[in-house]
């Protein structure tokens, strides 16, 4: 028995058109010492047993004070039917959209309610149970002040149970249309009608809310449906999106989560990438905002990979996978719809890349002979992650014939030296994604991350003097860059600066380190950078909540 | 579409209203081409004027008539969703 049959529980008011076209119902005002509420079905066959129990009831004791209300989980036409099939006098109430059902909680019918007359549960019971009735007759009879009627006829025995029918609101499909309208009554956002002439595609792409795909329309049922895939409240504001600085709630997110195809399980990694990339260390308005080509692009870690389906593996930054296609397309959504920046607009990209749809990738941890990289980041393996890097489109890394580490490593040096220009040395971050060969012939000599940052330090080191602007070549390290106590009086570097070393990273842990790809194929890829540091844009990571 | 499938959630920050995007702008004009008489008076001269001087420039574009019951109501559903069928520009000619 729910909590809201329980005896002593206020009774929840409601107020329903009857057949009569008047209203009955439970109000919070007093109306006589008792009213017995009838729950029942027309196609129920213990309905059709107790109904004229009912009619019995309220006839022996309707002039005592009882009032007595049938409230119908049919349509208009079945229960005028079963009205008439058992002479019930009694107001036949309608409940066809099941809202005084959904609140009084029971799971079939019959289900008759006694309630008194200060709004209380006196008794209930769903089904038919002899000594229920019994005692639900003598209550009533007590509440009014009458005596008990005897209403089992001389040489009659009623069963002593029969089970209900499983009331309307458990209809697979009514319960959705329930759970949409108790979900939908938490959602604020504006509700936009798509006219009838419109077809719905055209519609949001008219609207300029998309990203040139189609976009999945976000109906009330399938953002209530999205919002399941969080603990936190619709309201709960995430982040403040760039360029325009708006709030980005849950609901919103989860409004663009549904647009960009994201099953709900997928709603809480949106919500980490978002909290990441609104950070002021990340600069999502700078990255946005730029001429050059950096998207944000995610790089999940955790146990979530695998449970969500995450691709870390084969054409891991490609097509095929709908929890990489989705996450990432959904964060590019919240920027546009919530924070305003749109292609011509903020975002002044001169060629922009693919991965501005999405870049969402899992780290192939299961193939990798190091500590995944939110671990190098200070989580514990166990933990779920996102991390943000603001990078490029993925570049490939050759390389099919070193067998030695120390080969390899030059080879992704002298390829990670090209990223943005070879004469910008002293560069800010790059994520580096190391393909599972590529991690075999690492692995087989013993080399660490650091090893191989270290190699790719010493592979792409340059004299600085080959990293300025020269009459061949007017790009390169601006002057003005250069500590000033390195120049000599010719406002040019001193002779001996000129033939210093300049490694193509400014630190070796700019190196991200990522494992991912399938098994077979020797192409590692590197995705550059912008620019680095406080100016620019640091790789985040956030642990992803519930 | 059930009617529920047709209402959805606004996706943006709410600071305006959602408007559809004007269409592209196209080099030249071409046709069908609508001139809407919104039944002012003498707003079917204008547009008469308007027609000779089309043709005459625009040879084998075509180019329909179209006319409002009255300016003193919106357009009704039918002739609105007409315009939308067969025209691919509108000059709807306004006249006081």
């Amino acid at each position: 028995m729910s909590a809201t049959l329980s005896p002593g529980t206020p009774a929840p008011p409601f107020r329903l058109r009857t057949l009569h076209g008047d209203e009955a119902g439970v109000g919070s005002a007093a109306t006589g010492p008792a009213t017995l509420l009838f729950f029942f079905k027309h196609d129920c066959p213990t309905c059709d047993f107790v109904a004229p129990l009912v009619g019995q009831l309220s006839q022996r004791l309707g002039d005592e004070g009882l009032r007595s209300v049938a409230v119908s989980q049919s349509d208009s036409a079945a229960s005028a039917a079963f009205a008439a099939k058992h002479a019930l006098e009694i107001p036949v109430a309608l409940d066809e959209e099941l809202s005084a059902s959904e609140a009084y909680a029971f799971d079939s019918v019959p289900c008759l309610v006694l309630v008194s007359g200060d709004g209380r549960v006196l008794r209930a019971f769903q089904g038919f149970g002899r000594e229920d009735f019994f005692a639900l007759v003598a209550d009533a009879a007590r509440t009014c002040g009458a005596a008990v009627p005897s209403l089992e006829r001389p040489g009659e025995r009623w069963p002593e149970n029969r089970p209900g029918c499983a009331s309307r609101v458990h209809d697979p499909e009514v319960a959705q249309r329930l759970a949409v309208r108790r979900g939908a009554a938490q959602l604020s956002a504006r509700r936009v009608h798509i006219p009838v002439a419109d077809d719905p595609f055209e519609f949001f792409a008219a609207l300029g809310i998309d990203d040139g795909l189609p976009v999945v329309p976000p109906t009330e049922a399938r953002v209530v449906r999205m919002l399941e895939g969080t603990k936190r409240s619709p309201s709960e504001v995430v982040a403040l999106v760039p360029p325009n600085l708006a709030p980005a709630t849950v609901e919103k997110i989860a409004i663009n989560a549904v647009m960009a195809g994201c099953r709900p399980e997928y709603l809480r990694i949106v919500i980490a990438a978002l909290e990441a990339a609104c950070t002021d260390e990340f600069n999502l308005h700078g990255v946005l905002a730029t001429t050059y080509f950096p998207t944000p692009v995610i790089v999940v870690n955790g146990p979530i990979r695998h449970e969500i389906g995450i691709n870390c593996a084969g054409n891991v930054f490609g097509q095929g996978f709908r929890a990489n296609a989705t996450i990432g397309r959904a964060v590019q959504l919240v920027v546009r719809n919530v924070g305003g920046g749109r292609p011509g607009e903020v975002d002044m990209a001169t060629l922009g890349q693919p991965g501005k749809y999405t870049c969402c990738i899992g780290e192939n941890e299961e193939e990798s002979p190091w500590e995944p990289l939110h671990v190098e980041r200070g989580f514990r393996r166990e933990q779920n992650t996102v991390t943000l890097f603001a990078g490029e489109a993925p570049r490939a890394i050759l390389d099919q014939t070193s067998r030695s580490a120390r080969s390899l490593a030059t080879s992704m040096g002298l390829c990670l030296e090209s990223v943005a220009h070879p004469k910008f040395h002293g560069y800010g971050e790059v994520l580096l994604v190391v393909c599972p060969e590529h991690c075999r012939t690492l692995e087989a000599d013993g080399w660490s991350k650091a090893d191989l940052r270290r190699r790719i330090q010493e592979a792409t080191s340059r004299p600085l003097g080959q990293c300025l602007p020269d009459a061949e070549c007017a790009e390169g390290l601006p002057l003005q860059a250069l500590p000033s106590d390195l120049m000599g009086q010719d406002g040019r570097p001193r002779p001996e600066i000129l033939a210093l070393p300049l490694p193509k990273f400014r630190r070796d842990e700019d190196i991200l380190i990522v494992v991912a790809g399938a098994r077979a194929g020797k192409f590692s890829a590197v995705l550059g950078g912008w620019v680095g540091g406080k100016m620019g844009s640091v790789a985040v990571t956030r642990e992803i909540g519930a | 579409m059930s009617d529920s499938d047709r209402v959805i959630l606004d996706p943006t920050a709410e600071r305006s209203p959602l408007r559809r995007r004007l269409s592209a702008r196209g080099a030249r004009l071409r046709g069908p081409i609508g001139l809407v008489d919104i039944a002012k008076a003498r707003g079917d001269v204008f547009l008469d004027e308007l027609e000779v001087q089309l043709r005459l420039r625009l040879p084998g574009e075509q180019i329909l008539r179209l006319r409002k019951p009255t300016f003193t109501k919106p357009t009704p559903p039918s002739l609105r969703d007409e315009i939308a069928q067969r025209c691919r520009v509108v000059i709807q000619a306004l006249a006081d």
